[in-house]
């Protein structure tokens, strides 16, 4: 591969950085411009918002994007092993199959945890704390 | 050989590096004093797209698109849901930084220890011309991982376990499904 | 490709294994303690590979002689791997054992805890046997890893948060260091693996950026090893993180640490002490001055071991300082290092299991608190005795001889390198007295606190696992004392192969 390979990537990142640039420059200064607090506040419905819009979402959000990012890492291995297997034989296999298998236990233990249990009515109902609430308190 | 100042102005490459490093170096340093946590995070993204044009143009192709597909595509997702969770306000937010007296022996270390790298680098590399290199092939990467460092590659994926597996734990709900 | 030599590979196979079958048991299963059996039989057999390894003349199905050499050179196993291998996995194994005991006092997550621990020991395993910083880093990984999470594992306990939070910052900012050093050194040097860097260190060793490379390395592995001035997180992370896991990160974590520095200066940057000799100079008689002297003013037992562990860095840290002298006998310094790294793990491991028995009991870790010890439990007050004297380096405990190899090793170099540094220890040995008697006249001179009900503390019973965890490191610390030649030999063991290199 050349770099001169990356030239029609480059001329499309200039076309389209300079699209959005352009863009948004124009909209700026050809908008009419009158500011007013009704009409910088967050659209709901045409109602007043009741409350500050930021709510908290649930922890499981973060949960499903640590797999992707897990899985993610993992497609970047495989690609390494992908482009020459044909020469690594039964120990490139292995090597890629241990590989997987941990990625692989790992979606076992989140989906046995029900980590991975959207219903959340069934949830309420099985739930058990199980975390250590207990504070011995050793500084006292 | 050694480089001038006007002959580093004639080649195309170094343009090339300039365009890219600047912009990269100005994202970071709004990563760090932006009073708004979501715009660091998307001027991170800036300086990580930098980061990864500044490997293709050492040749180093599949590191360049590990940074693309790894860090821009799942680490910035991970940030934004991490801000997401918590309750870090996702507008303006004045006190961000420190105060003075935390800052100024921070800013003090900075600046030495950039002086120092800074110094050492120019001691020993000088103004070298780089002698012209060819881009590093994925497929020899691979040979490289499947041959000599199997080891390590096995090792990264307890490393991805038990990162996972730990943090699920201390992440999630205090709570067991009981069948 | 080679032939892979699969019994090289053994005990990290078992600990691999051993990882995995412990978060399937816990999984599949409903009684707790499954997981932590598992985790243990998986770390005995891997003892066992071991020994098979570091046994193999002797073994009639053993054709393999000598040091094992894999995948060019990135993974060797030999006498040094070998003996700091079986120090992990004991590591691990003891506290796994304290660790049923205590996780049953409140509502842990347990399969997990046991998973992180296994995970850890195969990672420092594989540490000790890397012989290049690509593998080394990688493997640090899961020991510093499974470390942030574990120390936050009271998840209700605000300390605990912040013991987690500030353990990861920290580590990950030892990382970059670390990983910004090898950076420089690779760019100079053109190679990652430590036999080539040797090679090549004498031709650019006057070059300032290699230097500073070299020390970039030398803090990564100087804050995961808690030496001053590095050391300012240790204290916080051992009070907040869970009693067992402090065990760990004080043994294990710092273990590694001190795996790195090893491997670093002895095999990458022999023939350039004059780097890396100086500057653990100071870091070793700071450590040790630093460490003693706040522990004296401690009045939290946990914080107390803490300072002390800083401390007892630095009495691992003088060979290396000692070895800034020129012409001094390296494979001395260094098994001076690893036969006190040995006796420093077995007693501070057994120290911490006496002390998570008396602390889940008393409810507190406050040395007032722990006064008159010695009329409600008198055997856990000598046991007691038995592994803070030891630290303090009385004979016949194996202390004294961990601090003796280290006297006669920096007194050994013949130049003022390393009487000062020996000086330095020495004054450091009798400050230590101070703080480690404290403890002992707390808990067999005191009288028990007026609120503390002396029939309830002597009905309480001492969990199976961890008795056995305190008889097998009590038993060792007094078998090493008084055969000092056992822990000798281990020392001699790993450094045999420095002779074979020529140094």
């Amino acid at each position: 591969m050349e770099f001169a390979d990356y030239l029609p990537i480059a001329l499309m990142s200039i076309l389209g950085i300079g699209f959005a640039g352009v863009s948004i420059f124009l909209s700026k200064k050809l908008a009419p411009h009158n500011p007013t607090p009704e009409k910088l506040a967050p659209y709901e419905c045409g109602i007043v918002p009741l409350q500050d819009p930021v709510i908290r979402f649930p922890v499981k959000f973060y949960l499903v994007a640590m797999l992707f990012v897990i899985f993610d890492v993992e497609i970047v291995f495989l690609f390494l092993w992908a482009v020459r297997m044909d020469q690594f034989g039964w120990v490139g296999i292995g090597a890629v199959v241990l590989f997987m298998l941990m990625l692989i236990e790992t979606l076992g233990y989140v989906w046995k945890r029900g980590a991975l249990d959207w219903n959340v009515a069934r949830r309420a109902r099985n739930r058990r704390v199980v975390a250590p609430v207990a504070t011995l308190d050793e500084a006292a | 050989m050694t480089v001038t100042i006007s002959e580093f102005f004639k080649e195309s490459a170094n343009w090339a590096f300039l365009a890219i490093a600047v912009p990269t170096l100005f994202a970071g340093w709004r990563t760090v004093t932006s009073n708004n946590i979501v715009r660091a995070v998307l001027y991170l993204v800036v300086s990580l797209g930098g980061t990864a044009g500044l490997f293709f143009m050492l040749g180093a192709e599949f590191v360049g698109w590990t940074v693309v597909l790894v860090y821009i595509g799942a680490v910035i997702i991970l940030f934004l849901i991490g801000i997401m969770i918590t309750r870090a306000p996702l507008g303006q937010e004045a006190d961000l930084s420190h105060a003075m007296n935390v800052k100024a022996p921070a800013a003090l270390l900075s600046t030495v220890v950039f002086g120092v790298i800074t110094w050492a680098m120019i001691d020993a590399f000088g103004n070298n011309m780089i002698p012209p290199f060819e881009p590093t092939a994925t497929s020899d990467l691979s040979l490289l991982l499947f041959d000599r460092f199997v080891i390590p590659f096995e090792v990264v994926s307890f490393v991805l376990l038990a990162a996972l597996i730990g943090g699920i734990a201390i992440a999630r709900q205090d709570e067991e499904v009981v069948s | 490709m080679d032939a892979i030599d699969y019994h090289a590979l053994l005990p990290e196979i078992i600990l691999a294994v051993t990882v995995l079958a412990t978060l399937l048991v816990d999984l599949f299963t409903s009684r707790k303690s499954f997981a932590a059996i598992t985790a243990m039989i998986g770390m005995f057999a891997s003892f066992v590979a071991i020994l098979t390894l570091a046994f193999c003349d002797n073994l009639t199905f053993c054709t393999s002689t000598g040091d094992r050499v894999l995948f060019g050179g990135s993974f060797v196993v030999d006498g040094y791997a070998i003996v700091l291998q079986g120090l992990f996995i004991f590591a691990g194994f003891i506290v796994v054992l304290m660790s049923v005991g205590y996780l049953e006092t409140d509502r842990y997550y347990e399969g997990e805890f046991y998973f992180l621990i296994v995970s850890a020991v195969l990672g420092a395993a594989v540490m000790a046997s890397s012989r290049d910083f690509i593998s080394m880093i990688v493997a640090l990984e899961i020991v510093s890893g499974s470390g942030f999470l574990l120390a936050g594992w009271r998840k209700g306990d605000a300390r605990s948060n912040e013991a987690s939070l500030k353990f990861f910052i920290i580590g990950v900012l030892a990382l970059a260091l670390l990983l910004f050093g090898v950076s420089l050194i690779y760019g100079l040097t053109g190679t990652q693996v430590f036999s080539e860097i040797a090679a090549a260190s004498s031709s650019v060793e006057d070059i300032a950026l290699f230097n500073l490379g070299a020390i970039f390395v030398l803090l990564g592995f100087g804050f995961k090893v808690s030496a001053v001035p590095f050391h300012f997180w240790t204290p916080d992370v051992y009070e907040g993180s869970p009693p067992p896991v402090t065990a760990w990160l004080s043994v294990g974590s710092k273990g590694a640490g001190f795996v790195g520095l090893l491997s670093v200066c002895y095999l990458a940057l022999p023939s350039v002490t004059e780097i890396w000799g100086p500057v653990l100079w100071l870091v070793a008689a700071l450590s040790m001055t630093i460490g003693n002297i706040v522990a004296i003013k401690q009045t939290n037992v946990i914080r107390l071991l803490g300072y002390s562990s800083i401390a007892q860095a630095g009495f691992m840290l003088a060979p290396f300082g000692a070895a800034a002298a020129t012409g001094a006998d390296l494979s001395q310094t260094f098994s001076a290092t690893v036969t006190y790294l040995v006796i420093y793990a077995v007693m501070n491991l057994g120290a911490f299991a006496v002390v998570i028995i008396v602390g889940t009991r008393v409810g507190s870790y406050e040395l007032e608190r722990w006064s008159g010890l010695n009329t409600w439990a008198p055997g856990l007050a000598l046991s007691l005795a038995a592994f803070f004297m030891s630290l303090a380096g009385i004979p016949p405990l194996a202390g004294w001889f961990a601090k003796f190899v280290m006297f006669s090793a920096t007194i050994g170099v013949g130049s003022w390198w390393g009487y000062s540094i020996a000086i330095v220890a020495a004054l450091n040995a009798v400050i230590a007295l101070v703080y480690y008697l404290k403890v002992l006249k707390s808990a067999f001179f005191d009288t028990v606190p007026a609120d503390l009900d002396v029939a309830t503390l002597e009905a309480g019973t001492v969990p199976g696992p961890t008795s056995f965890a305190i008889g097998l490191t009590a038993a060792a610390v007094l078998v090493l004392g008084i055969f000092p030649g056992l822990a000798a030999n281990l020392g001699d063991f790993s450094s045999d192969f420095l002779a074979t290199l020529g140094l």
